[in-house]
């Protein structure tokens, strides 16, 4: 196996390559130095250690909707019957196994108060113990427990947090398994569910040249999505940006206690085309990285979404505290947009159509400002990954992987299914069309075996939202054709930690740019800033990893 | 005991732990929790002087041991950081502005209650204004946000009467006095607890000789309950003093993106997004420690002052 390492932008950088680039058999000992310049690691050369594809189980109807990849294909029908697919208990009924999981809004219940944990424990053989933390603040916490040492058997790394995380590769290296002589090639075949899983993600799943994770596979590429109360909003959603600002112009009402808007920059950014590759990169015209921060359309978003906040478009809530529940304001109809992952609709539809007649979220089609064709950041990186805590022996390890491979079983069979909805007549009930969650199931399924896990990714129907299969997949197979071209596709970089280092103090004066405490025009120093403080070193990086590879 | 002449010489180790057990068993839990949770991760301080990377080796030890020592660029590399200065410069700012403006409030509300007569009322309200302290800063952060903040009810009540709230929850300016009103409702009741137990230790003799002899109200203020507040009051002022780059934590992040860096970043939020996020753990224990020194000289300094004043202050050589 020999793995190309691409860019090497300086000596002290190059030490902490060696770690890459070593042959397996090398590694220990090297690259305990971090790199500080960052580091490049080409995912093409990883084929030696990826695992056998395999099919999956027999008697899984074909999809309904056939879709664009990276989005994935769907099923606007539940199937009438659903096959078993792993017939032996995957726990040994060892002692209980730790992992760590992020949720969204109120955390489930633990432990024996949680029902549908038991019922899966019990199927496992082996219970797993689930930490489940708050997803907004997750790569805090994983900054932490990874900083202390201190891993769970099984820790959820999702992809969005990865490039947050100091001296990631040196902690994946430190702490976790590496999964090669487990999982490649055909040694993948004792785990039939994880060899479904696409090439694509296990490429993504590779640390210092080895197979370090299980890859939770995307069914969407897409981080982040601008959703609208469509009952609420009368009329058609906008279309441009000046309509996006007169629609939040006339919906917002302050004596009634309604704004527009949440933080949508993001969004803001994406409108106005600026470039969002490896976090906001592109390639300029003449070959050189540039950095969005850089750009005219930044400038542009910065100065609309700077509006939006002048003009009191924005809840106060939203601008006056860290702790403000967006989603929840915009289940009140205190804010009738809020930009979050493709992830918040269904679930969103489906609990508050009950609390709420006639509730509707939808997502605004993407538009780019200047007419044209839109921009769509996104990549098929995995959601998430599983790591596996190192040192627990093989036996253990194997035990573990069998977990995640019961897991892992894809839709259609009755595993999938019990991971999904729990126990019917508990957490659902089951009706004509398919499973359907109760409260309890609601309360109590916060997708904790799912992120300890990957499965091969469909769209499925839910009795409750049938409109959220055809729907989602229009709006994503729309937008899928404008997914912006990443200039560094397959390439995985572990970017200059003076770089890393430095985006914080850039954030906090963008941010007093929009609040509108700092003018437009001081973001030139801002960029001169964020220059000198790693932006350059992350653009020799870019760069050299583009003339490196011909592109 | 024998005593001889003046001097008093002291029993036998054995006699003294004979005589002493039950205190010393007393004093052990708490004496091992000031070992465990304070005296050994003091020697992490290390990391200070160390380009230190935990994923070193194969313990959290090991990556002590094995981290290389580069002297002082450390702090070298936090006095560059002209955030860090302003950063201190708010601390600083708070701290002083509190000192002025809350420090006193506890110990006027400690007169008040005390000179309650009714027992039921003095207990009703001294409830009352306890419970806030119990309250944790998300809480306190939204009540204000709920309650001053552009949609919360006195911008709503304003709105319903044609006027245009003013921003309260969001505006730089202001924010010491916001920061320092939400420290007053949640903590000045709690800090009453320690004047009232000192209140209650003046013989009431006391009053009743000063009134007989006339003193009014003020004059039994000023020359009976103030003087024997005043050990109390020096002791909680010194360590007020030591604690001064200490503001709070949680209270400022979950306020910095309303307001904005230049108004909300104090040290520990400091350390937090420069150090902590970025795991930079050396440069963050650099400025952990710059902190803790400067708390030391503080308090050594307020302590010397106080004895200068003729009281005893935190400890005094015997």
């Amino acid at each position: 196996m020999k793995v190309d390492t691409g860019a090497t932008t300086s000596r002290r950088a190059f030490l902490g390559l060696v770690g890459i680039s070593a042959t397996a058999g090398l590694l220990g000992g090297c690259g305990d130095k971090a790199a500080p310049g960052g580091a490049t690691q080409k995912l093409d050369a990883l084929a030696g250690v990826l695992p056998e594809q395999g099919a999956l189980p027999a008697g899984i109807p074909k999809p309904d909707v056939i879709s664009t990849r990276p989005v994935a294909d769907g099923y606007t029908r539940f199937p009438s019957a659903l096959v078993d697919a792993i017939s032996q208990q995957p726990g040994a009924g060892g002692k209980p196994v730790t992992a760590m999981t992020p949720a969204w809004g109120p955390a489930p219940p633990s432990g024996a108060n949680n029902n549908y944990l038991t019922a899966i424990n019990a199927k496992l053989g082996t219970p797993v113990e689930f930490s489940v933390q708050d997803g907004n603040t997750y790569a805090e916490k994983l900054g932490a427990i990874l900083g202390a040492r201190d891993v769970p058997d099984l820790l959820c790394v999702p992809g969005w947090e990865v490039a947050k995380l100091a001296r990631f590769s040196d902690a994946v290296k430190a702490l976790f398994e590496d999964l090669t002589p487990f999982l490649s090639g055909a040694a993948v075949k004792a785990y039939p569910m994880l060899a479904t899983l696409p090439t694509g993600a296990w490429r993504n799943a590779c640390w210092n040249g080895r197979l370090m994770a299980v890859p939770n596979p995307t069914d969407n590429p897409f981080p982040y999505t601008l959703f609208y109360r469509k009952d609420l909003l009368k009329g058609p959603a906008p279309t441009s940006i000046d309509e996006l600002y007169a629609t939040g112009k006339a919906v917002t009402d302050a004596r009634k206690g309604v704004w527009a808007f949440d933080n949508i920059f993001a969004m803001v950014q994406m409108f106005h085309k600026a470039p969002g590759s490896k976090d906001g990169w592109r390639r300029r015209s003449d070959g050189t990285p540039e950095f969005k921060y850089e750009t005219p359309e930044f400038r542009q978003a910065a100065e609309f979404m700077a509006k939006l906040y002048a003009e009191g478009l924005v809840h106060p809530d939203v601008v006056a505290s860290r702790g403000a529940d967006a989603k929840q304001l915009l289940q009140s109809g205190k804010i009738l947009f809020k930009q979050d992952g493709m992830g918040m609709w269904q679930p969103m539809q489906a609990e508050q159509q009950n609390v709420t007649p006639g509730f509707e979220v939808a997502p605004v089609p993407l538009f780019a400002v200047g007419g044209g064709s839109p921009l769509a950041w996104g990549d098929d990186e995995p959601i998430s990954y599983t790591f596996v805590k190192k040192g627990l022996g093989k036996e253990r390890v194997e035990e573990l992987l069998r977990l995640v491979n019961w897991c892992s079983a894809p839709f259609g069979t009755n595993e999938y299914n019990l991971r999904e909805f729990g126990v019917e007549g508990k957490q659902h009930t089951r009706g004509p069309d398919g499973p359907v969650k109760t409260d309890l199931g609601f309360k109590e399924i916060q997708n904790q075996y799912f992120f300890i896990s990957g499965r091969t990714p469909v769209v499925q129907p839910t009795p409750q939202t049938p409109k959220y299969v055809p729907d989602m997949l229009a709006y994503a197979n729309a937008s899928v054709a404008h997914l912006e071209k990443d200039p560094w596709d397959g390439l995985k970089f572990e970017m200059p930690a003076k770089y890393k280092a430095g985006l914080v103090p850039s954030d906090d004066q963008i941010n007093d740019i929009l609040r509108g405490r700092r003018p437009l025009a001081d973001l030139d120093a801002v960029v001169k800033e964020w220059r000198a403080n790693g932006g350059d070193e992350a653009r020799d990086l870019l760069g050299k990893a583009l003339a490196d590879n011909g592109r | 005991m024998t005593r001889t002449g003046t001097t008093r010489r002291r029993a036998p180790l054995r006699a003294r732990l004979r005589r002493d057990w039950p205190l010393l068993v007393m004093v052990l839990p708490g004496a091992l929790l000031l070992l465990v949770f304070h005296y050994v991760p003091t020697l992490g301080n290390v990391v200070a002087f160390q380009d230190y990377n935990p994923y070193l080796g194969d313990s959290a030890l090991q990556a002590l041991v094995n981290s290389p020592f580069i002297g002082l660029d450390n702090f070298r590399a936090l006095f560059a950081t002209p955030a860090f200065w302003d950063a201190l410069w708010n601390t600083l700012s708070i701290t002083a502005f509190q000192l002025v403006f809350f420090f006193p409030l506890p110990i006027a509300l400690a007169l008040l209650l005390d000179s309650v007569l009714s027992r039921r009322v003095r207990t009703l309200v001294q409830t009352i204004v306890y419970l806030p302290h119990f309250f944790s800063w998300v809480l306190v952060v939204t009540f204000f946000v709920q309650m001053l903040g552009g949609a919360g009810l006195l911008a709503q009540e304003l709105r319903q009467a044609g006027i245009s709230p003013p921003e309260i929850m969001t505006n730089p300016d202001t924010f010491l006095l916001l920061v320092t009103a939400e420290v007053v409702w949640k903590d000045v009741g709690w800090g009453t607890i320690v004047f009232l137990a000192a209140l209650s230790t003046i013989d009431p003799h006391l009053y009743e000789a000063a009134a007989a002899d006339g003193a009014g109200r003020w004059r039994r203020l000023w020359h009976i309950a103030l003087p024997g507040l005043r050990p109390v009051i020096v002791l909680l002022l010194i360590l007020r003093l030591g604690d001064a780059l200490s503001v709070g934590f949680e209270q400022f992040l979950l306020q910095r993106e309303a307001v904005g860096r230049q108004a909300a970043e104090v040290l520990d939020t400091f350390v937090y997004y420069h150090a902590i996020t970025t795991g930079d753990y050396g440069f963050g224990a650099a400025a952990g420690l710059f902190k803790a020194a400067v708390g030391l000289v503080l308090i050594l300094l307020a302590n010397k002052l106080a004895h200068l004043f003729g009281e005893r202050g935190v400890y005094s050589r015997s």
